[in-house]
């Protein structure tokens, strides 16, 4: 028993300054300081209100579900860039389903899961069967995924189905308590559907790779996928596993896309699979595979929606200063994991000292 | 010692496409017994083991376990059986913390999740078994490669193994190290288990083992007790070849007239080396002797220009040089051959013809390449004076032996026909044979008018090959000794006691 006690008094502190943590806490950290940059600067628009807040989660949200999947992929060591193109396909499944063939959406959406998560299995087994690099794998899904979208429609389908309609405008809005009646505070500010299916996701994630065999064997893959295999792990069903869910995150931000804009278009959501990328490695995921975090995730996500909240609040800067500051954030972060790598991984002693 | 049989293997027959690579092996292990597996480079140590965790598929005979038949299908197979093996680079996963590396795959559950906390106080104790106080939540890279090997080793066992394989698992350990894995290989012998061996260092088999099992170009030589065989009978056994003749290697002679190719004065840089002075004449051979850090793999790189100077001059055959970079070097006709084979020498997915005109190439300029004829005669002529044991020059360089792939990266530098030739460790971790083919070698290439700086870690080559010993410690040249004359222990002295002992010895 005082052994326990011992371990646990340990590993708080231990926990805490675990190396490891080291990139979760530069995204944290740098999200708080531009935060606090912004509510210095702007605080008296009203940068600080839990409006401007929750708005970076909705208007985030399809990026972050989908940066859930893209986040496991990555940890793998691998890379998914029919995202994006998987995301819009979903779309106008559910637009070219409802309005042209009058199905009803939930159809669409269970035949976009198919086709989404079948497309990610198939994507995963050629990667690791066949040996072909995630890469080109996954460039050839979004060019199959895009032209699949074109072939549907190559004009913009608005989305008109009573359950769409109302899950899309569906809020919760945060109240307080205000002479003995609950009012909604102001500015006003709320959730939807697409920030609980975010967060959900965040917590589906984090549960899947904190908590299960399969998560923890994403990791030992991307940390060195040869010792997997000898460790005995089941490298190619987790890794085809992997893709797979990738492709259900996908369609889950399809899904979340097209009720945030309310219609499919065969042209939505170019480059965004650069954008999960992105929100994904500036959350401290190593693209090199084997590192990375839920949690890190969700601040990247926030960090990236971070900047173009800014610009809109100075009102002054041209939009395209979002891409450069992006841009820039991307290379810090790029520059700290590889310090921090050096720092610790590289660390490994040299050779022996022997004189026989 | 207990004569429980654990593990049988019968007749044992693999083919691979043109070589029969095992034929009719018999290997038994008992309980309670460290068994060494020994043989060169080739001679089916390792396919032989392969056979046993499920990577290669036996044509003919029998493995039978506890006395049941039993046929390994894969690593995964094998563990279940209770054959574990711990590799020679540590074959875990450098981002996942210590604790986790002994569980994954098979982490106790609590209520459908992992139970953190039982892996953690578990991977504690096991740890703690061999002596290894560490904080098991950080990561494995945080720590050093004989940890890590202690990490793999607690893996292994804790997977209720009867049989443990430890292949070459102390070709990257200091010798306290190694000894710490001696007691813990001793104490794991005392609960039953039987450890197969393997290991290019004899003193290590007699150090440790209790019987011995000799292999031959796919051949068993036979089974001996440590006891029965001499460390020559054991070695001449292993070559088949008297060792004599291996090793009998005649120094260079270097004609008192012969022309400096290389002088080295005062040379040094902040955090490499201080204030060191070589000389090299034509045709001959310096060895460097001195422990890892001592500052001799830092004066090579000084040398050639993989780092700057900082201080002192460097003179290259007769002409100041200004060497700024390793191309500096190699236009000035020098060739450097680096310690690390695997990560600084070989391509291993280009074929041995593309290695070796790799610096050739290099140094002609990328404008004027070698037609595909000048690599083939250059790969051909280099593979039969070397010996290269490969059916052609198109073989993947990363599929040769350890001691093949030497060669060719010897041939690399060969072709260049260089002045100088600098080899860092050039004989690490391959086998007596190989040894000593790498130093005929050398020496035939002072014959022929090359100036060559040998860096060893082992001294009995260093002796039997060098005209002079440079023996350097904390980073510092300590002393410089005749290389007729010099003797192990005296360099020894030297290396423990610094230059105090060197005093009157140096020249």
């Amino acid at each position: 028993m005082t052994k326990r006690n011992g371990a646990s008094g340990r590993s708080l502190i231990a926990r805490l300054t675990n190396p490891k943590y080291i990139m979760v806490y530069a995204t944290i950290g740098i999200f708080l300081i531009i935060y606090i940059f912004g509510a210095v600067a702007y605080g008296d628009k009203g940068f600080t209100t839990l409006r401007t807040f929750m708005n970076m989660f909705i208007d985030n949200a399809y990026y972050g579900i989908s940066a859930v999947g893209m986040t496991m992929v990555l940890i793998t060591g691998g890379i998914d860039l029919s995202v994006g193109a998987v995301a819009s396909l979903t779309g106008m499944f559910i637009a070219y389903g409802t309005a042209v063939l009058g199905l009803h959406p939930l159809v669409c959406i269970a035949f976009s899961l198919v086709v989404g998560v079948g497309l990610g299995l198939l994507m995963g087994w050629v990667i690791h069967y066949l040996n072909v690099p995630p890469f080109i794998t996954t460039l050839t899904g979004m060019f199959l995924a895009r032209g699949v979208c074109s072939l549907i429609s190559r004009e913009s389908i608005e989305i008109k189905h009573p359950m769409m309609d109302a899950l899309a405008g569906w809020k919760i809005y945060f109240m307080k308590l205000q002479d003995g009646e609950w009012v909604r505070i102001r500015p006003s500010a709320f959730v939807n559907f697409n920030v609980i299916l975010f967060v959900v996701m965040i917590i589906v994630g984090t549960v899947i790779l904190q908590k299960t065999r399969f998560g923890r064997n994403i990791y030992a893959i991307g940390g060195n996928e040869q010792s997997a295999k000898l460790m005995g792990l089941p490298v190619g069903r987790t890794k085809v596993l992997v893709y797979g869910f990738n492709g259900l995150c996908s369609v889950l931000a399809g899904v979340t896309y097209a009720l945030y804009v309310k219609s499919g278009w065969n042209l939505s959501l170019q480059g965004a699979e650069l954008d999960v990328i992105t929100c994904a490695v500036i959350g401290g995921t190593l693209l090199t595979g084997g590192v990375g975090y839920m949690i890190g995730t969700l601040f990247g996500v926030l960090l990236k929606s971070i900047i173009p909240a800014l610009i809109t609040f100075n009102g002054n800067l041209l939009s395209w200063w979002g891409k450069i500051a992006t841009g820039l954030l991307l290379l810090l972060f790029i520059c700290i994991q590889k310090i921090v790598v050096n720092a610790t991984g590289g660390r490994k002693e040299k050779k022996p000292q022997r004189a026989k | 010692m207990p004569d429980k049989v654990l593990l049988e293997m019968k007749e044992i027959e693999i083919q691979f496409p043109g070589v029969k690579a095992l034929d009719k092996v018999d290997f038994n292990l008992r309980a309670g017994e460290i068994h060494s597996l020994l043989g060169e480079n080739g001679a089916g140590k390792s396919t032989l083991i392969k056979c046993l965790t499920g990577v290669n598929h036996m044509d003919a005979g029998v493995i039978l376990l506890d006395g049941k038949e039993i046929r390994p299908q894969s690593p995964q197979h094998a563990i279940e059986l209770g054959i574990s093996t711990v590799y020679q680079e540590v074959n875990l996963c450098p981002n996942l913390t210590v604790a986790e590396n002994i569980f994954v795959g098979r982490q106790p559950m609590r209520r459908g999740q992992i139970d953190w906390k039982t892996i953690n106080s578990r991977a504690r104790e096991l740890m703690a078994r061999f002596h290894q106080d560490i904080d098991v939540t950080r990561p494995l890279s945080y720590y050093s490669t004989a940890v890590q090997q202690m990490v793999a080793i607690a893996r292994a066992v804790d997977v209720q193994a009867k049989i443990l394989i430890l292949d070459e698992p102390t070709s990257s350990l200091d010798d306290n190290e190694v000894s710490l894995l001696f007691n813990v290989m001793n104490e794991l012998k005392a609960e039953g288990l039987g450890i197969i061996f393997i290991t290019h260092f004899l003193d290590q088999v007699y150090a440790v083992s209790d019987r011995m099992t000799i292999l031959r170009n796919g051949h068993l030589v036979g089974t001996y007790g440590v006891e029965e065989l001499s460390r020559v009978e054991l070695v001449t056994l292993m070559v088949g070849k008297d060792i004599d003749t291996i090793f009998n290697l005649k120094r260079a002679e270097v004609p008192g007239d012969a022309p400096y190719m290389l002088k080295a004065t005062h040379i040094g840089a902040p955090g490499q080396v201080d204030d060191i002075t070589v000389t090299l004449k034509k045709g001959e051979l310096i060895g460097f002797a001195g422990l890892l850090g001592s500052g001799r793999t830092e004066t090579a790189e000084l040398l050639f220009g993989a780092k700057r100077l900082a201080s002192g001059e460097l003179e290259v055959d007769g002409q100041k040089a200004d060497i700024r970079s390793p191309y500096d070097a190699l236009m000035r006709g020098m060739a450097f051959c680096p310690e690390d084979r695997k990560r600084d020498g070989i391509i291993g997915d280009l074929s041995i013809r593309e290695n070796i005109a790799l610096a050739v190439q290099a140094r002609r300029g990328f404008l004027r390449p070698l037609s595909r004829a000048e690599q083939n005669e250059l790969a051909d002529k280099y593979i039969k004076a070397l010996g290269i044991a490969t059916p052609d020059a198109e073989k993947k360089i990363g599929e040769l032996s350890g001691g093949n792939q030497q060669k060719v990266i010897l041939a690399r530098w060969m072709a260049t026909q260089p002045k100088v030739l600098i080899l860092d460790e050039p004989t690490r971790g391959i086998d007596i044979g190989a040894k000593a083919e790498i130093q005929r070698l050398m020496l035939e290439m002072c014959g022929d008018g090359v100036s060559v700086v040998f860096i060893s870690s082992e001294l009995d080559e260093i002796i039997r090959c060098s005209n002079r010993v440079i023996v350097m410690r904390d980073r510092e040249k300590v002393a410089e000794l005749d290389g007729e004359t010099c003797t192990q222990p005296q360099i020894l002295r030297i290396i423990a006691e610094g230059a105090a002992a060197a005093g009157g010895e140096a020249e």
